[in-house]
């Protein structure tokens, strides 16, 4: 891939060299198990061709391209070797939105249902403010506003929030 | 209460969700897109917790339609929560270390400051022992021990508001008087972010360095014959400590991203240009490393590991190799050197073998 030859750094390189057996490895691996930390760790791989930092414009479209291809992969058991990253097609939120969750078999309003359970664990700030940046899509201002806190505050909770939720979603299984 | 490893988990979690709101806002630039890029890269652990933050964002826009997620709904459970006493639930500044007046340290402030640490995304020590406070000396002044295990680090907000972390095997001894605050670090690493006082220096001995704060944040590690000094933020000047200076004594003053090495009889080498944030990655729980030789990252590995490393081809300790690593995560580590070229890993129960 591209990637690795534009920028011949050492880790660049050495995917480069390794690429056929990481992914046969990863292949064989996906086939069997693919559950989250199992996607992760084969993202992980592909994401140790990001060589040069320059080379990646957009980390997170690159980040959920490479893991919607992996999803992909698997799906089809496309006996293949996996295919390139294009990251210059859709934006990121397309991708997103395409992504598996990472909470098991469970569909959408199961999830929003648990959601639900943990936000409510969320000191009341955090919550609210989680809730008006993704339910409402506020503007962090707005939030700010609203909750009587500076902007960079509001930004704080949010990333609190998400990084509690995501947790307490990782303990119910 | 939770393991080290959710611990560590809930703060990666809490680093992804700072970096899904940073990109969300619209296109990192250039330097941020690096750090985000490098941050994923660290372990397979931080691109889980990245996709699994994003996919909950994404989940809750469904939840709109909901009766319970309208604005007013939303906004009445904030006013409503505002109104009952939600402060105490708010551990706002970490506890300071008592300059003599506050006095005791109690389990509750410990857990207060470690709820702080934490959420300032930051990830410090667990296992943290209770410090021990000698009693006022004669001139008045208090005498504060920390010191930190094998594989242990702490962070601390000193009576003056500057703070002090401390990496792993470290001891310092810090004492604050009237015209001077003195740090005396015995062992392993230490770095400083020093609240200015024009009229009190800040001091750290450090075996053969002497470091004069002149307003800044700098990393200072104990080798074995040499003392290692790097600025990250300001100045300060750096010279021989007084136990092993001959003649007056020569000092040499650092701005940020140089580091200078001093070492016992020689005195202070000429300041070099590093990249500071590589000095500090311990500060994060990190190792980091630009082409540098296996047998250095190595030792650098086994200061916070109870599995050591050990390379018995003689050959491969000078390959040169980079990265960024969480000492948290030896899995990811491990596939890392397994994925060298002619470099072969072998995991016992008591070390890990490169050959």
């Amino acid at each position: 891939m591209a990637i690795a030859e534009r920028n011949p750094s050492l880790v660049g390189r050495l995917f480069a060299e390794h690429r056929a057996a990481l992914q046969a490895f990863f292949l064989r691996r996906i086939r069997t198990k693919a559950d989250a930390a199992d996607l992760a760790q084969e993202v992980y791989v592909r994401m140790l061709r990001i060589s040069d930092q320059a080379a990646i414009r957009n980390p997170v479209h690159y980040l959920y391209t490479v893991a919607n291809n992996l999803v992909k992969e698997h799906a089809v058991l496309d006996r293949r070797q996996a295919s390139g990253v294009d990251i210059d097609e859709a934006p990121a939120h397309a991708e997103l939105e395409t992504l598996p969750a990472f909470d098991g078999d469970l569909d959408t309003t199961q999830r929003v249902t648990r959601l639900g359970v943990v936000l409510k664990q969320l000191r009341p700030k955090c919550r609210a403010a989680v809730e008006l940046r993704f339910t409402h899509e506020l503007s962090y201002r707005a939030i700010a506003t609203h909750l009587g806190v500076s902007p960079q505050m509001a930004k704080k909770y949010v990333a609190q929030g998400l990084g509690h939720c995501r947790r307490r979603m990782a303990a119910l299984g | 209460m939770m393991s080290n490893d959710e611990k560590i988990r809930a703060a990666i979690a809490e680093q992804a969700g700072e970096w899904f709101v940073a990109n969300e806002e619209g296109p990192l630039d250039a330097q941020d897109a690096a750090a985000l890029a490098q941050w994923l890269k660290t372990s397979p652990v931080h691109i889980e917790e990245f996709l699994a933050v994003s996919t909950i964002a994404r989940d809750l826009k469904q939840a709109r339609a909901d009766s319970e997620y309208s604005l007013e709904a939303i906004l009445a459970r904030a006013r409503a929560a505002e109104d009952t006493s939600v402060q105490r639930l708010w551990p706002r500044v970490i506890e300071a270390v008592s300059g003599g007046t506050s006095g005791r340290w109690l389990p509750a402030a410990v857990a207060m400051a470690a709820c702080a640490v934490l959420s300032l995304g930051l990830l410090f020590t667990w296992n943290v022992r209770q410090p021990i406070e000698h009693p006022p000396a004669p001139d008045g002044i208090t005498a504060l021990h920390l010191e930190t295990r094998h594989g242990e680090q702490l962070t601390r907000r000193l009576a003056d508001n500057s703070v002090l972390h401390l990496n792993t095997d470290s001891a310092v001894t810090i004492r604050y008087g009237k015209t001077e605050r003195l740090v005396m670090l015995t062992s392993g690493q230490a770095d400083f972010e020093v609240a200015h006082e024009p009229h009190r220096a800040f001091r750290v001995i450090a075996g053969s360095a002497e470091v004069v704060d002149l307003g800044t944040n700098f990393d200072v590690r104990l080798e074995h014959d040499s003392t290692v000094v790097t600025v990250v933020e300001g100045r300060v000047a750096v010279g021989p400590s007084s136990s092993s200076q001959n003649h007056s004594p020569r000092f040499v003053e650092l701005s940020a991203d140089q580091e200078i090495r001093v070492t016992a009889g020689e005195g202070p080498a000429t300041p070099v240009a590093v990249d500071a944030q590589r000095t500090t990655a311990w500060l994060h729980r990190q190792i980091a490393f630009n082409h540098e030789p296996l047998e250095r990252v190595a030792a650098e590995y086994n200061r916070y590991t109870s599995k050591p490393i050990e390379i018995t081809t003689p050959a491969l300790r000078n390959l040169q190799i980079s990265g960024v690593f969480s000492t948290d995560d030896p899995a990811a580590f491990i596939a890392f050197l397994r994925s060298l070229k002619g470099v072969r890993v072998e995991v016992t129960e008591t070390r890990i073998r490169v050959w």
